[in-house]
């Protein structure tokens, strides 16, 4: 470019067009290289999971482990014990043989639950079984021990047992659904599920229930085991291949248990393989059971022989290299701590791990972040999500800057004096409208004292005021203001003489209200920090929710349903289709961030742009003004039609820096959680760490756009081109 | 006994400065009438002019357009300056518009017309100007003398009932200025009403009707053209004898 503007060009507009294909092209090959990059093939991976010796066939369909010795259960009333963290186990003389269904291990206890009736408790410190039976044919689903010796089982029907005193009382709930799985987190929480998303929360050991609401979407859910991992968290999963979670919550004081929710997944990794499906609403397995580990980390068994993890809560789950095949079905799985512990299975199968996840070469599956091609394709989405999140914010940032700073650039250089204002009254009516204007001023003020001194501010102190009590500051500046234009209209003579104050001589009829205003504007938004702008906007005067509120009221479903068109679609986007019939999906109006960091770069930006209009209509010759004003233009028609479009032709350059600035600005939008190209980068970075890959593409992301737009700029400059306006270089 | 177009009475004006640059002049111009405001540098001839259509605003006095007072802060100043064309030193052509837009620009945001229409009537004061093989060039693609010939016509256009001409061949070079002259020579021989601010003496002889010569912010001497051959103050001999005998001459020669 820089060559062939000093080259003699005879056919401008012809060469125009061809640098204009060029720019299209090579910025086309930069977006082609960023979005089409192929992964090379992973590695191959090995399941992190051994299978160890146990010395029976039965099935294998419940474990435990009590005292850092894990029990494993099953058919025929198989008992297996181990040790040595899983390593080699042993049989147990079993007392009984009919199949053992479900355990339970807690307060030094051992209780397990099988065919028939069968409930058989260890108590703490005993060597002995004690039989505790069901009545003969009860059907027990979930059990779980709430002290040293006594319990909670549930079964079908909405039936509950509590263990006190040795015996089982029944009880009843009349509801139709199964239930499915207990879990108790001391001796007083516990929550109980069951089919048709029944969610059960109990706070005083089991003796009364109270109804949880399932998350919309697992209303029919069958919730088939639950997890009361901690006094935040609560897992549970669905026979349908979901994960259900309730978290406490601190700022709304919510307790756990109280509000569910499906977790959204984001990533389904198939066992050893870094080609995942990306967004599943179900893990499309039917999952048995789950063992949570951490607040964020834990193990679920399916059918199928599926074995899976995720380490963030369920977002992304990658499922486990069973070194049997997938023919050999798993039930429960213990972990002794995060890394080590047990998966057991039909036909006596039991797998061991000592680094479960803890290594990307064994078993778990993390893709190879080190090799570019597979960390572009791993995260190329979502770089191309914060992408489009930074045009957005720009565009409009952009439209929003240009507007303001236009009309920010006529107010400070418009004319409208108060003298122009009230030279054409007699000034006996303007020195009466000077008295309610004084009165209304001195009224302001007397109004605002309360407010200004209630908040004991001392001295320098009253710097603050604006944010103490704003109310009363604007007063106070509104008051200003009349007592000033109060004072001057009534003193008004007719003649606009100046005001000798000392040694200055002032004339104050030649105040410019929209100057003074925009002056006010500009300066303000000019010294103080764009990211303390950006906070202030967002989280202190909370902007973009002010807006979206009643722009969603406007714009709303109902207003929106058989109307809808493009420019609605910018400002509020509904979703049309079966499944989530009317959900708001997209617009401006969807993030109150996304509005929030609009505004902030706007009003910065036009706080910027109008100094550079200002100068640019500056440059034009004051007569350009006085031609368009002799043939009869008004002082706006004659700043539309002649001074803007050649000073806006003058100041493109500069407007190019603003806008360019403007582009590098919006990653500050990242600080108030708006997913715009820089936010994206620092969650690349949190999950992948290559520090260089992800902030150098993000880097050469910020350049494409800004260099488009400069591209863009350049262009528009010698489209617009008039011969004989200023000093191009390019004639 | 023509009708008064422009009444000027004891006008003042004094700038933010506190220059006194026209210290009470008076004149007025009839229908049909050219009258030509000649005197040395600073004697206060353009600002005379730019107070009758308001550019500036006159510090004391009163000036009539027809039975209208101007200088009132009541005055429709938009209506106003459509009645009263302006043609300046330094053409003040509308660059980024080409010179049918130019024209076209005051008859369709002033007077209302329609695109049609208004172009219409651009053709037409072009064709007087003799500019119309140059409508679709852009302004700094034009001479000196062409820019203001379409300036010319761009007044024309609205047209004005009285054409105030400030200078307007001084930013030229010698060899265009002929063409505008005689542009001007044409309107004033159409009858049109103007007043002409100009340091063309020997233009202001042969075209102007009266001449009013003005020497630091007064009136020195007015009377018909023949003036400048017999004048009668000393001011004004002075001041054309000041003046490039040569150029005097060579318009003798001219004419």
């Amino acid at each position: 470019m820089g060559l062939t503007m000093f080259e003699e060009d005879s056919r401008l507009s012809d060469s125009t067009r061809m640098r204009g294909a060029a720019h299209i092209i090579s910025i086309s090959i930069v977006i082609l290289l960023l979005t089409s990059v192929n992964p090379s093939q992973a590695s191959d991976f090995k399941s992190s999971w051994e299978v160890v010796e146990s010395g029976t066939s039965e099935d294998l369909l419940t474990a435990t482990e009590i005292e850092g010795v894990i029990w494993a259960f099953g058919t025929g009333g198989a008992m297996l014990h181990s040790d040595d963290n899983g390593i080699t186990w042993a049989a147990y003389d079993s007392p009984t043989t009919s199949g053992i269904l479900n355990s339970d291990s807690g307060f030094g206890s051992l209780l397990v639950s099988g065919e028939n009736g069968l409930m058989m408790l260890r108590k703490s410190g005993e060597e002995l079984w004690t039989d505790i039976p069901l009545p003969e044919g009860s059907i027990v689903n979930g059990i779980s021990l709430t002290g040293s010796e006594t319990a909670v089982a549930v079964g079908a029907h909405g039936t509950i047992w509590n263990l006190e005193g040795g015996t089982w009382a029944e009880t009843n709930l009349s509801i139709e659904s199964d239930l499915l799985g207990v879990s108790f987190l001391d001796e007083n929480l516990g929550i109980v599920v069951g089919s048709d998303g029944t969610i059960l929360f109990s706070d005083d050991g089991g003796e009364s229930w109270e109804y949880r609401e399932a998350p919309e979407g697992a209303g029919d859910a069958e919730i088939v085991s639950v997890e009361f991992y901690s006094p935040t968290r609560i897992y549970a999963i669905t026979n349908d291949g979901r994960i259900l979670i309730s978290m406490s919550n601190v700022v709304t004081g919510t307790d756990v248990g109280y509000i569910w929710t499906l977790v959204e997944f984001e990533r389904h990794y198939p066992a050893g393989s870094n080609e995942y499906v990306l967004g599943p609403e179900t893990l499309d397995v039917m999952l048995t059971s789950i063992e949570v580990v951490t607040t964020s980390k834990f193990l679920m068994t399916g059918e199928g022989g599926y074995i899976s993890m995720s380490i963030n809560g369920g977002t992304i789950v990658s499922q486990q290299i069973n070194p049997l095949g997938n023919n050999s079905d798993f039930n429960d799985i213990v972990m002794l701590t995060g890394f080590n512990g047990v998966a057991v299975g039909d036909g006596g199968k039991i797998l061991w791990t000592e680094n479960a996840g803890a290594d990307d070469q064994l078993g778990f599956v993390v893709p190879e972040y080190g090799n570019f091609g597979v960390f572009v394709d791993e995260t190329k989405a979502m770089f191309l999500s914060g992408f489009i999140a930074t045009l957005k914010i720009v565009a409009f940032g952009i439209i929003l800057g240009f507007l303001l700073g236009v009309t920010l650039a006529m107010c400070k250089t418009s004319p409208t004096s108060l003298r122009y204002v009230v030279e054409r009254y007699e000034a006996k009516y303007v020195r009466l409208v000077g008295i309610p204007l004084l009165a209304g001023g001195l009224y302001l003020f007397y109004s605002a004292i309360p407010g200004a001194s209630n908040l004991g501010l001392q001295g320098i102190e009253y710097v603050f005021l604006p944010v103490g009590a704003p109310v009363s500051f604007a007063k106070i500046l509104l008051g200003i203001a009349l007592l000033f234009l109060g004072t001057l209209f009534l003193s008004n003579d007719g003649n606009f003489s100046k005001v000798r104050v000392g040694p200055f001589a002032l004339n104050p009829w030649r105040v410019r209200p929209l100057n003074a205003i925009a002056t006010v504007y500009t300066d303000f938004f000019r010294n103080t920090p764009l990211i303390v702008q950006f906070l202030f906007i967002h989280f202190g005067l909370r902007l973009g929710a002010l807006i979206q509120e009643p722009g969603l009221e406007i714009f709303s479903f109902d207003n929106l349903e058989n109307n809808h068109n493009f420019l609605t679609d910018i400002i509020a986007t509904y979703d049309h289709s079966e499944g989530n019939y009317g959900t708001l999906i997209g617009g401006v109006l969807y993030d109150s961030a996304f509005i929030s960091a609009i505004c902030a770069l706007g009003f910065n930006s036009g706080a910027y742009q109008c100094e550079t209009i200002r100068g640019a209509i500056q440059a034009i010759p004051s007569a350009q003004m006085e031609a368009g004003r002799s043939i009869g233009l008004t002082y706006l028609q004659t700043m539309r039609r002649v001074i803007m479009p050649q000073a806006i032709r003058i100041c493109i350059p500069p407007m190019g820096n603003e806008m360019v600035n403007l582009v590098l600005n919006s990653s500050l939008a990242m600080i108030i959680g708006y997913a715009e190209l820089t936010r994206q980068g620092k969650l690349i970075v949190a999950s992948t760490f290559q520090y260089a890959y992800a902030w150098g593409m993000v880097l050469i992301s910020y350049f494409v756009v800004t260099w488009t737009l400069a591209l863009i700029l350049r262009w528009l400059e010698e489209k617009t081109r008039i011969p004989g306006l200023g000093i191009t270089g390019g004639e | 006994m023509p009708e008064k177009v422009l009444d000027v009475e004891d006008l003042h004006m004094i700038y933010a400065g506190g220059v006194h640059a026209v210290k009470g002049i008076s004149f007025e111009v009839k229908q049909g009438e050219s009258v030509a405001i000649i005197g040395s540098s600073g004697s206060g001839k353009s600002t005379v002019l730019r107070c009758i259509n308001r550019l500036i605003e006159p510090t004391d006095g009163k000036i009539f357009l027809k039975e209208e007072q101007v200088n009132t802060p009541h005055t429709d100043v938009n209506d106003l300056r459509s009645r009263i064309g302006m043609v300046f030193q330094s053409f003040e052509l509308f660059a980024h518009l080409r010179v049918l837009d130019n024209i076209t620009l005051g008859l369709r945001h002033v007077k209302g017309m329609g695109k049609m229409e208004a172009e219409e009537a651009a053709m037409s004061v072009l064709e007087r100007v003799d500019m119309l093989d140059r409508i679709d060039a852009y302004p700094g693609n034009l001479s000196g003398g062409q820019k203001q010939r379409v300036a010319i016509a761009r007044a024309l256009a609205m047209k004005p009932e009285v054409l105030l001409f400030d200078e307007p061949t001084s930013a030229l070079d010698p060899e265009l200025i002929g063409s505008v002259l005689e542009t001007i020579r044409g309107l004033a021989d159409e009858g049109m009403t103007m007043v002409v601010v100009t340091h063309e003496i020997g233009f202001a002889r042969d075209v102007a009707d009266r001449i009013i010569y003005m020497d630091q912010g007064v009136v020195a001497e007015e009377g018909p053209s023949s003036i400048i051959n017999n004048p009668r103050t000393e001011r004004l001999k002075k001041f054309l004898s000041s003046l490039h005998e040569d150029e005097v001459v060579e318009q003798n020669d001219v004419d």
